[in-house]
């Protein structure tokens, strides 16, 4: 088992260096060639978290280990659907990294079998927690494309053509897709968020206080995306405002995840 | 041997007028090619006939296929031969090879990388088709060529980045708005240079043309080349506001679009992006537009200087090109005169062959024997034959077979044509040219 979830995060490591080797070479035989590592190392992680889940007997989210490795997971899924909606596999570059990053994160965790309470091992968990990081990696995926915007922006205002400027997608391009992903992602945090709300009322044991940090940045980050988005709407905040956005949000969402249970007392887990 | 030639004429050795004379038009080919037949006993060829080049290639056994060539086309155009002389070139076999190929590449033409000539060589090659002209040398030479031209195409960048003005324009506006569809494009001023970038964002889905000039009837006069909406302007640019793309190009001599007007328009047009080329000298644009954003500026300068990186772009994938061609061209040159492996092989057995069965007749002529024993000499004879040639069979394919192997395709690695020519002059092995050669790769 932890051979195989070793060999997922090599093959992530491979497929993060094929990726980038394509954004410096343009060679688009590394490119279709980083494109099927990707799509092995991701069957291969789904088969790790089936196993996992099926040797547990229940849905693994009781440790920061399983929530790194389950966001690595929605990274390459995410991107995936974008790759083969799209073509676009240049964004592969700045998100496959990620995820590799996550994982490898979630490799040096200390990982344990002990079971989540009882009171909180059902549906609840499973979707609440999924649809979390499902919106967490839509929002590194308009991330990536914030960042190909900022770059692409810069090179067509210095007038520098070089090969890299050959291969990011066209301005209008980038922006449309960066708030696709943002758009995406506010919807799946939302519907995040509510299953959230409505398992406080399923719960007896573990008590609940609303006034927690999670909970306080996790809306923070919410209303940063719902701002940006009706921003965009009402006053044309297009192209590189959206960029810098998804970059700012993508901040908020590293320390909603990490930050708070490291500064704050929370009762999320993770 | 059938031997390949070609005599033609090309933007390097004669100047236009001289092209024009010998230019062939399409209702002249199969004339053309009749007349080659007929008149010079040239059964395959192939004209090429562009604004930049007209170029004949053929296949014939005769060894001064260039003369006949040559007389064909002093000829068939009535030019003197002696004027003719000066401006035509003509290469054979190996050096025909590699010039079709540098032709159908681009690397012989006046833009190194333009991609209108794959295509005309494909055209070029399928009247000869039609014609009958091109069956068996010609055939595979052709498909080869065109072959080579996309292999060049997709293996290098030779044609990417555009190389002229109106070109960098477009690019540079699918850069910005990935689909010039339902685009606004204005031109304010006049010139052939606004004209012809106008033209090609048309051609490359802009939908709307406004033309703004100072004097309402050059307007019109412009706006109906392009469909366009025909209007004056004089100190307010309120026309701007839908425009998504803008080409300057008046005689001002002052900024006519400054950073306050367009931070102005930006907001009215809820700051959706605008590409403004300012082709004119001096500048319609001030240079401090540059920092609005959504905003793009490129003047003529910067355009220039896309072009000249472009090119020099293209001239270091032109050297890659290069090499790939000259491995090409030896290869199938090699191919051509039957220094290929499997058909020498095949050769070897055959003659091996023809020898054992024509003495065996003899033989079995003179004894007589029972057919079971017949059938031991011959089953003897053959066992022979086969252990004889097992050696050098296997020998050479091993050594073919690290020439054919896909890691040393682009080293022109030629180890095994010594030993091929040893045996076929050893064994005087003729054979049709490589018959199996067509269908590689």
């Amino acid at each position: 088992m932890d051979f195989l979830f070793l060999l997922t995060l090599l093959i992530y490591l491979a497929a993060s260096i094929f990726h980038v080797i394509f954004l410096t070479t343009g060679d688009r035989k590394i490119d279709r060639f980083a494109y099927w590592v990707t799509i092995g190392g991701f069957a291969l992680h789904s088969i790790y978290l089936v196993l996992h889940w099926l040797r547990q007997g229940e849905f693994p989210m009781a440790y920061w280990y399983d929530s790194a490795s389950f966001f690595a997971w929605a990274i390459i899924l995410i991107y995936l659907c974008i790759a083969h909606l799209t073509r676009l596999r240049t964004v592969g570059g700045f998100v496959v990294p990620a995820a590799f990053i996550a994982n490898l994160i979630a490799y040096t965790l200390p990982k344990g079998n002990a079971a989540i309470s009882p009171a909180l091992q059902n549906y609840w968990l499973i979707t609440h927690t999924s649809f979390i990081f499902l919106a967490y990696a839509a929002f590194v995926a308009a991330f990536g494309f914030g960042l190909m915007y900022l770059i692409e922006e810069k090179r067509i205002r210095e007038k520098k053509h070089t090969l890299l400027y050959n291969l990011l997608p066209a301005l209008g391009r980038s922006d449309r897709i960066c708030h696709k992903c943002i758009v995406v992602g506010v919807i799946l945090m939302t519907i995040g968020i509510i299953i959230g709300i409505f398992w406080t009322r399923h719960i007896q044991e573990v008590k609940w206080r609303w006034v927690d940090a999670k909970v306080i940045f996790t809306v923070a980050t919410w209303l940063i995306y719902v701002l940006q988005l009706s921003i965009r709407h009402v006053f044309g905040w297009y192209g590189r405002k959206t960029a810098y956005s998804a970059i700012v949000g993508f901040g908020a969402v590293l320390f909603t995840y990490v930050g708070v249970n490291l500064l704050l007392p929370s009762i999320h887990a993770f | 041997m059938n031997q390949i030639f070609v005599v033609g004429t090309s933007h390097h050795t004669a100047p236009l007028d001289c092209r024009e004379r010998l230019s062939f038009t399409e209702d002249q080919y199969s004339d053309a090619f009749r007349f080659l037949k007929e008149s010079r006993r040239i059964e395959e060829a192939v004209i090429l006939s562009t604004c930049n080049r007209v170029e004949i290639y053929a296949a014939t056994k005769s060894k001064d296929g260039s003369a006949l060539l040559f007389d064909f086309l002093s000829d068939y155009h009535q030019i003197e031969p002696r004027q003719l002389s000066q401006f035509t070139y003509n290469y054979q076999n190996l050096d025909a090879v590699r010039h079709l190929f540098n032709v159908v590449t681009s690397l012989d033409s006046m833009v190194v990388g333009e991609t209108q000539i794959l295509g005309q060589v494909k055209t070029a090659y399928d009247h000869s088709v039609s014609a009958g002209a091109s069956c068996d040398i010609l055939k595979r030479l052709f498909t080869k060529a065109i072959r080579v031209g996309k292999r060049v195409r997709t293996e290098t960048n030779i044609g990417a980045g555009a190389v002229s003005i109106s070109f960098v324009a477009v690019q540079l506006a699918k850069k910005i708005f990935q689909s010039l569809e339902d685009k606004t494009v204005v031109i304010i001023g006049a010139g052939e240079m606004s004209e012809l970038t106008a033209q090609h964002l048309v051609e490359n889905g802009v939908s709307k043309v406004i033309v703004a000039n100072r004097t309402y009837g050059h307007a019109v006069e412009i706006a109906e080349k392009f469909g366009g909406t025909p209007l004056t302007y004089d100190a307010d640019l309120s026309f701007l506001i839908d425009a998504d793309i803008v080409i300057t190009s008046t005689n001002a001599s002052h900024h006519l679009i400054n950073r306050q007007a367009l931070v102005e328009i930006m907001r009215k047009r809820k700051h959706r992006y605008m590409f403004l080329i300012d082709i004119a000298v001096p500048r319609d644009v001030d240079p401090e537009v540059a920092g609005v954003e959504n905003a793009f500026l490129y003047n003529i300068d910067d355009l220039e200087a896309v072009i000249a990186s472009n090119l020099k772009e293209r001239g270091q994938e032109a050297e890659i090109a290069a090499q790939i061609v000259e491995s090409e061209a030896v290869k199938f040159h090699l191919a051509l005169q039957g220094f290929d492996v499997n058909p020498t092989i095949k050769a070897l057995h055959q003659r091996f062959q023809q020898i054992t069965s024509r003495e065996l007749n003899v033989c079995l002529d003179k004894a007589e024997l029972s057919p079971k024993q017949q059938k031991i000499v011959e089953s003897m004879i053959q066992s022979i034959t086969k252990k004889l040639l097992h050696q050098p069979t296997t020998h050479l394919r091993q050594i073919a077979m690290d020439y054919d192997s896909p890691e040393n395709a682009d080293d022109i690695n030629d180890d095994y044509v010594p030993y091929v020519r040893a045996l076929r002059e050893l064994f005087a092995l003729e054979f049709a040219a490589a018959d199996d050669m067509g269908n590689k790769d």
